[in-house]
């Protein structure tokens, strides 16, 4: 057993070294999606930095089921679902202006690398790298989105909104 | 081709032996110890690991309602109680919490309210700021083989002490946005070490037994197994090869004595029936010149070679084998041709034929002729003194010529000799029967070649058998210098 951690701890230095590869878990043309929230966001938040964000909900996550659980308002996102953020490096931008990162989440509940359902990624839009977050950051904060938090309108009754902070509404 | 270098045996096989025990005990060494170190350190991993969690929560929880003061006192008290352990919490920018009014400034303000009074500033400048901090705090956070879950961990050293620290980022969540403010996203680190110097030397003591195990079990069996082989393989192996080596030089007489009942003592065996049938063919190799031993290795036909032949005949045997005994005459002519042999091989000539009480030689070899006639007056010189005592009163005459002959392999296939035939010997064998007792004749080209070397008198005219012409020759008296 020991043996196997550490030949796994070997491969692990091995694959962190050679660096992941650019992944095609996130499609180019997302511009073309819905907009998740008309809110402009461009307040300092953390974890998604000071500057302006905009984010992205495919189609299937337009089908998000909203119903009442044990008399919690539950929000599901079916599998398949896509959120992609852009994170821009200022605050104003220009026409053709490009975001230096994409932060997303993909409703994926048999994923190993899923984290409360979902995988995170992490894509540096300069040399199209995708990177799966497994450790717990960028769940431990989305976990809030499912309890009373201080951004956009908020959720002043606690829904479960499935990590999801700003709720994709019909 | 290059030779290779000479390596005793022995060595080889202690090397075989050791280089395959340090593998084969080495590997199963290693491998428990590997083993063993894994254990301990995973477990000192998972319980550290384990309290970190238990921390992180408790923290939260002191934090949400504002109760900081007593997360901190509540690290003071861990570290009185236990010295080894230690939790530290430090802001992300490397600066030790609690210690100074900056955060509760902030907090204040943010809510509006003086919910947190000001506290005393405390001198403490400790900065944890290395590589794995920074690491810690990188955001969006990069995993690796260290930050595997939310933190990073590492193992170093400091004042002759060996700690296991962990470093666990506490994220600035939306609800603690509300005090501190959503401009950072981590808020900061917790530093919760342990010092396991006892466990990391409990195992560098488990290595080093280990190794000394090891080492002494490898030069145990080392030791056993070479001597186990030097009895059952070198021993044997050599002294077959100290047999050998006597053959080369002349002793037939040892035999190898291995009582194996394996491969080695069959080839001893093999070695003493191959030695016994050696010293036949050598004792054969006294009735053979030399000059046939050495055509066998060439298996040479025949060839014309300028040589010195050498001739000694005794003197009025026929009268003394009528007079003598057999048994004297047998025993006195081998006396004679035994010490004259003597001599002759002695100066490097080859004993080509005995015929009845005559010895043929033949002198190949560089001033030939001269060894020749040191030879004859050896010879001579010995019979002169002893020939009363020693011989029976027998006596030879030599004749002596150079010349060229042919030699070759002459006989039929089942039994030949390598010997010399020609004008040159006929003559040879003719200025022997010219010779009377005790004298030594040499022809006129041996006389050429030795002049200057030896005392002669002549030239005498003689007519022999089978020449027209008359022919030169000397008699040999003495050598000058000799
Ligand atoms: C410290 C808290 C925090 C962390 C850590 C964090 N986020 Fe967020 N995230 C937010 C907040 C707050 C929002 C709300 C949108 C905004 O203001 O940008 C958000 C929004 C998002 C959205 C848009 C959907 C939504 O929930 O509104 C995506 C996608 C997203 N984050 C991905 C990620 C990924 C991927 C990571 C990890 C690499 C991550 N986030 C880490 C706080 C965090």
């Amino acid at each position: 057993m020991k043996q196997v951690i550490m030949m796994m701890l070997l491969l692990n230095t091995l694959l962190s070294c050679s660096g992941q590869k650019p992944g095609e878990m996130l499609p180019e043309d997302y511009t073309n999606w819905e907009k998740l929230t008309a809110t402009e966001l461009n307040y300092p938040i953390p974890g998604h930095g000071t500057n302006l964000r905009i984010p992205y909900i495919n189609d299937t996550g337009r089908n998000v089921n909203i119903s009442v659980v044990n008399n919690k308002k539950t929000h599901e996102y079916p599998p398949g679902t896509i959120i992609i953020k852009e994170i821009y490096d200022s605050n104003e931008i220009s026409p053709g202006d490009k975001p230096v990162m994409l932060t997303a989440m993909i409703k994926d509940p048999g994923n190993s690398k899923a984290r409360g359902e979902w995988v995170w990624i992490i894509k540096n839009t300069a040399t199209g790298e995708e990177t799966i977050n497994t450790d717990g950051f960028c769940i431990t904060c989305h976990d809030d989105a499912n309890e009373n938090h201080p951004y956009g309108a908020g959720n002043p009754d606690s829904e479960f909104r499935d990590c999801v902070f700003f709720p994709y509404k019909k | 081709m290059k030779r290779k270098k000479y390596i005793p045996i022995t060595r080889k096989i202690n090397a075989i032996i050791i280089i395959s025990l340090i593998i084969g005990i080495g590997t199963i060494i290693s491998y428990y110890y590997l083993s063993l170190f894994m254990n301990i350190n995973d477990s000192t991993r998972q319980n550290l690991l384990q309290q970190s969690d238990i921390l992180y929560t408790a923290i939260e929880n002191y934090m949400i309602p504002g109760e900081a003061p007593l997360a901190a006192n509540f690290f003071n008290d861990i570290n009185k109680i236990n010295p080894e352990y230690t939790i530290k919490l430090f802001r992300s920018n490397g600066v030790k919490a609690f210690r100074d009014n900056n955060t509760i400034s902030f907090v204040n303000n943010s809510i509006g309210v003086n919910k947190f009074l000001e506290r005393e500033v405390i001198e403490d400048n400790e900065k944890p700021i290395d590589n794995y901090f920074s690491k810690a705090i990188e955001v969006p956070p990069r995993n690796s083989v260290f930050r595997t879950v939310d933190r990073m961990e590492n193992t170093f050293g400091a004042k002759g002490k060996i700690f296991f620290r962990i470093y666990r980022p506490l994220i600035n969540l939306p609800r603690c946005t509300v005090c501190h403010g959503g401009e950072h996203t981590i808020r900061g680190v917790i530093d919760i070490r342990n010092d396991i110097t006892k466990s990391v030397n409990d195992q560098y003591i488990i290595l080093f037994i280990s190794i000394a195990t090891f080492v002494l079990m490898v030069s145990i069996l080392a030791a056993i197994l070479s001597q186990y082989l030097k009895g059952t393989v070198i021993q044997p192996v050599k002294s077959i090869g100290d047999i050998c080596t006597g053959v080369t030089q002349g002793v037939f007489d040892k035999k190898v004595s291995i009582k194996n009942r394996d491969e080695i003592g069959a080839l001893g065996n093999t070695v003493n029936t191959m030695v016994e049938g050696l010293h036949e063919r050598f004792k054969l190799s006294k009735f053979v010149s030399s000059s046939t031993i050495e055509s066998l290795k060439t298996e040479e036909k025949g060839h014309k070679v300028p040589v010195t032949i050498f001739f000694s005949d005794i003197r009025g045997f026929t009268s003394f084998t009528e007079l003598n005994k057999p048994e004297t005459v047998v025993e006195s002519l081998n006396k004679v041709l035994n010490f004259q042999s003597g001599i002759i091989q002695e100066n490097k000539g080859d004993i080509d034929k005995y015929v009845g009480d005559e010895i043929v030689a033949i002198f190949t070899q560089e001033n030939s002729e001269l060894s020749a006639c040191i030879s004859a007056l050896k010879i001579q010189k010995e019979l002169k003194e002893k020939s009363g005592s020693e011989y029976n009163n027998l006596k030879v005459g030599i004749g002596i010529n150079y010349g060229e002959v042919i030699l070759g392999m002459i006989g039929s296939e089942k039994r030949a000799d390598y010997t010399i035939i020609g004008d040159n010997v006929n003559t040879a064998s003719r200025l022997c029967n010219l010779a009377k007792s005790g004298q030594i004749i040499i022809s006129e080209s041996t006389y050429e070649k030795v002049k200057d070397q030896v005392k002669t008198k002549g030239p005498y005219k003689v007519k022999v058998k089978g020449k027209e012409d008359y022919l030169h020759v000397y008699l040999l008296t003495g050598i000058y210098g000799g």
